[in-house]
């Protein structure tokens, strides 16, 4: 199997994945980001939130940093660029969700 | 000759049309959501400075500015949602028809907006 093929299989799982996440997550964030310290940190405390959240962000990161690398591809035509504007965009994509993960896993009221 | 690979005509170069308009939106609101998301990720991280640092936030997301991210958020949610779902209907194999990929274009534009009141509704336990 040819990478273009890998690439275009792992965005379509990954789009599977993240459409019912993206739907979950939107729903929570508009009925907490009002709300005080002590519900938000309640929210992102459960087991759910934690695990769900953490998909979320590897998902969405994984996934954008596959779909904008084709972006990339259409738009930045000097291959050095190109190179390098990817590889900074995977340590993007590992390190966002890397810490925010690790920031959820350890919240306390 | 060169050995570069050819490059199809720019968007500017086409006349405008459902398909051509969702398609550049997919690629804008895709960005804009990663981007969104980072700021979520931010917001998450000042959650460590502790309760009385976060009457800041609290304070900024209560404002009409703050009520207007979370508002254009969630529609730009429901726009990548809903045009996901119908690049998967095609990834299948349906919906390739011209009449079709119109009326499914039409679905994503309008029906983002409605899912955005919907998703407020439901949020907001109105309903």
């Amino acid at each position: 199997m040819i990478n273009a093929t890998k690439k275009w299989i792992f965005l379509k799982i990954s789009s599977i994945i993240l459409i019912p996440l993206m739907v979950w997550f939107i729903i929570n964030l508009v009925s907490i980001y009002e709300k005080d310290y002590v519900a938000i940190v309640s929210f992102f405390s459960t087991q759910p939130s934690k695990f769900l959240t953490s998909l979320l962000m590897i998902v969405a990161f994984f996934y954008s940093s596959l779909s904008i690398s084709e972006i990339f591809e259409d738009y930045i035509h000097d291959e050095k660029v190109k190179s390098v504007a990817n590889k900074a965009l995977t340590i993007f994509a590992i390190i966002i969700p890397l810490i925010t993960i690790i920031i959820i896993f350890n919240l306390t009221i | 000759m060169s050995k570069e690979n050819p490059l199809s005509p720019h968007i500017q170069i086409y006349s405008w049309n459902i398909s051509s308009l969702i398609s550049i939106s997919h690629r804008i609101i895709g960005v804009i959501n990663i981007a969104a998301l980072t700021l979520v990720c931010l917001w998450i991280a000042l959650l460590l400075l502790g309760e009385a640092n976060y009457e800041y936030i609290k304070f900024f997301l209560q404002s009409f500015l703050g009520k207007f991210l979370i508002l254009g958020l969630t529609w730009s949610f429901s726009f990548q949602i809903l045009s996901e779902i119908r690049h998967l209907f095609w990834d299948f194999g349906y919906g390739f028809e011209l009449i079709t990929s119109k009326i499914t274009g039409l679905i994503v534009i309008f029906g983002s907006f409605i899912l955005t009141i919907l998703i407020f509704l439901f949020s907001k336990q109105i309903f």
